[in-house]
């Protein structure tokens, strides 16, 4: 992050950042905004190393991550297994790929279900007056009286495991996160004088919301949803874990660190610890991004999320 | 403060409300047909109906969520054909495992990451905060049971310095006399020393792979806490009316930096649940997130159901104690929740 947290005399660095981000607000891009910080990038180049496993990995490693091979099993890394060969002889690597691109799509999909359902509910519960904002809202705390993991468990217990019925459950466990945020938002432009401007020129209600209200929310969302992003992925590998996620032998970073554990104690390390780097970089790369997204919103750096 | 601690009450109360609704409709209306499960794929449709009768699911939906919520606060947790015993009998058994393991793991994230945020916050090195930061992210990146499964590798397979995954106590020694159900505690009121040390060197790993997130998040909320309250102005006066750097700090920016760190204690609470579930599995820990897991491969809902709907009681509570004391400590607190 950001000097200007760390620099003594912050009212001068505050004043030199609101400048800085003044230029970027009219040239920027997440590239732009990356680059500023190393840990970001470094965050950025991660994550597309990633994301071109999970698109292209088919046709870079033409192997099938389900053809069983019983004379290959638990085989070490080598230049025909990059990642090694599991306890029933498929490639790891493969698999890696594969489960890279079951985590990213999952992910995607909670985030703009979520986002999208969430988005919607704190609208309405910001600019209703009535009932419906206060019944709305208290249905939001009723999912956010469970640890997120549990409701996860939950409502894919409920449904049946499997990859849909996971990405359902993260996917409610995150709607709650998006409509509140969206709600106070609405809530403070709402007493914002441009408002009472706009409505006095003869604005329409949808007019006022699609050009005024909603625009003024995307920098909040937009940080809210690498954080979401980055918790679906971990929520996956944990339901994977449990037994409840994507089930076998469909490749999952989660089921194959699970698989990974009856081989670590007889020394096949590759089996378990490779799925689990591709957890870890996939969200250590959304968080460092998002966190850089957030501190260019708010540069007194006294915002925190999580 | 009277009306923050009863506004309090009543949202909790709605929330473990419509936390129990949902929980009954995803874990007794949507799941295929909860008495099949039990009689089997084979038994007779008289068998079948016979079974559908004893668990009340030829009632009403109202009916049965009445059984299920009267039930539920009566203690009745149901009979788990996994463990072959009463859910709550299990449950009971193995909390201090969890709680011990727990224990040990928040004592441990809340002063490393104190410690860790007070080196970069008070000597502003930017490298040391990168370092820090990048730490704190990589721990809330990390799959827990993954972080066990690394730990194993290290310092089990391949050091021999710590034990496997042979749960609380090795297999030749014996449990202390159950006191506080802590190994640790009880094996020292015994006196018995060669089972503390077996007790401290089986916890030792699960407790590292287990402190791993609730670090990052204290890491993250002190540091920012600190930075911010380390701008505010009566640190300056503190400051110019003659305290050494060292002292303002400590007495005037720690406690309200600190404070914060209060609430989060509610998500902990949240944490110690989601860790018990994903950690205990790893090292054959016998604890109420082994269980659960246990349970859900073997189907024997009626776990489930009681872990779900006690973990949304405990996590709600928790939040509302943290709000009230918060209340109680921080005045500006209870002013802005009354307005």
């Amino acid at each position: 992050m950001s000097s200007e947290g760390l620099t003594a005399d912050v009212g001068s660095q505050v004043a030199v950042t609101r400048e800085r981000r003044g230029r970027w607000e009219r040239s920027s891009g997440l590239l732009r905004l990356a680059i500023e910080d190393r840990l970001a990038l470094a965050g950025l180049i991660v994550l597309s190393v990633l994301i071109v496993l999970a698109v292209f990995g088919p046709l870079l490693w033409p192997q099938d991550p389900l053809a069983v091979k019983l004379s290959h099993t638990l085989q070490p890394p080598s230049f025909a297994h990059p990642m090694g060969t599991d306890g029933v002889g498929r490639d790891v690597f493969a698999r890696f790929c594969a489960g890279a691109r079951t985590s990213l799509i999952v992910a995607t999909m909670v985030v703009l279900v979520s986002g999208v359902a969430g988005g919607a509910i704190g609208l309405v519960a910001g600019l209703s007056r009535g009932l419906t904002g206060v019944v709305l809202m208290r249905a939001m705390d009723a999912i956010l009286a469970f640890p997120p993991l549990v409701l996860a468990m939950a409502v894919t217990l409920g449904l049946g495991a499997g990859v849909t019925a996971a990405t359902i459950g993260i996917a409610i466990t995150t709607v709650p996160y998006f409509a509140r945020i969206i709600r106070s938002d609405v809530l403070r432009i709402r007493g914002l004088p441009l408002v009472e401007a706009t409505v006095a020129l003869g604005a329409s209600k949808s007019r006022l919301i699609g050009r005024h209200v909603l625009p003024a929310t995307l920098p909040t969302v937009l940080v809210l949803g690498t954080a979401a992003y980055g918790d679906a992925i971990l929520t996956l590998a944990g339901l994977g874990f449990i037994g409840l996620g994507v089930q076998p032998p469909a490749p999952e970073w989660g089921t194959m660190i699970t698989q990974g554990l009856q081989y670590a104690l007889s020394g096949q390390w590759w089996v378990g610890v490779f799925p689990g780097l591709g957890v870890l970089g996939a969200v250590v790369g959304i968080s460092l991004i998002g966190d850089r997204m957030r501190d260019l919103i708010d540069p007194t750096g006294t915002a925190l999320g999580s | 403060m009277l009306r923050l601690i009863v506004t309090r009450i009543s949202t909790a109360a709605a929330a473990i409300f419509g936390a129990s609704i949902l929980a009954f409709i995803f874990l007794r209306v949507t799941p295929g047909d909860p008495a099949r499960l039990i009689v089997g794929p084979l038994a007779s449709a008289k068998t079948l109906e016979a079974q559908r009768h004893a668990m009340g699911l030829d009632q009403s939906l109202w009916t049965q969520y009445r059984d299920f919520i009267t039930s539920f606060i009566h203690g009745d947790w149901g009979f788990s054909y996994s463990a072959g015993r009463s859910v709550a009998g299990e449950i009971g058994s193995r909390l201090p495992a969890t709680l011990e393991l727990g224990l040990y793991a928040f004592v441990l994230a809340f002063v490393a990451a104190l410690v860790a945020a007070l080196l970069v916050t008070y000597r502003r090195r930017k490298e040391a905060d990168n370092a820090a930061r990048l730490f704190a992210f990589t721990a809330l990146g990390v799959p827990p049971f993954w972080a066990g499964l690394l730990l194993l590798l290290i310092f089990s397979e391949h050091l021999h310095l710590l034990p496997g995954p042979e749960g609380r106590l090795s297999l030749a020694t014996q449990p202390p006399g159950k006191i506080t159900g802590f190994y640790t505690i009880d094996a020292l009121l015994h006196g018995q020393l060669a089972t503390f040390a077996d007790a401290v060197r089986h916890l030792i790993l699960p407790v590292l792979a287990f402190a791993l997130v609730p670090f990052g998040y204290l890491f993250r909320l002190l540091r920012a806490n600190l930075l911010e309250v380390s701008r505010e102005q009566y640190l300056l006066v503190a400051r110019s009316k003659g305290l050494t750097e060292w002292t303002a700090f400590r007495r005037h920016a720690l406690p309200n930096a600190c404070l914060p760190a209060l609430t989060a204690s509610g998500l902990m609470l949240g944490q110690l649940i989601i860790g018990s579930v994903l950690v205990e599995t790893v090292f054959n820990w016998p604890g109420v997130g082994e269980y659960v897991v246990t349970a859900i491969t073997r189907q024997d809902y009626a776990v489930v159901q009681t872990f779900v709907m006690l973990s949304a009681c405990a996590f709600v509570l928790a939040n509302a104690a943290v709000d009230v004391l918060y209340g109680v400590i921080d005045p500006r607190v209870r002013v802005s929740a009354a307005a």
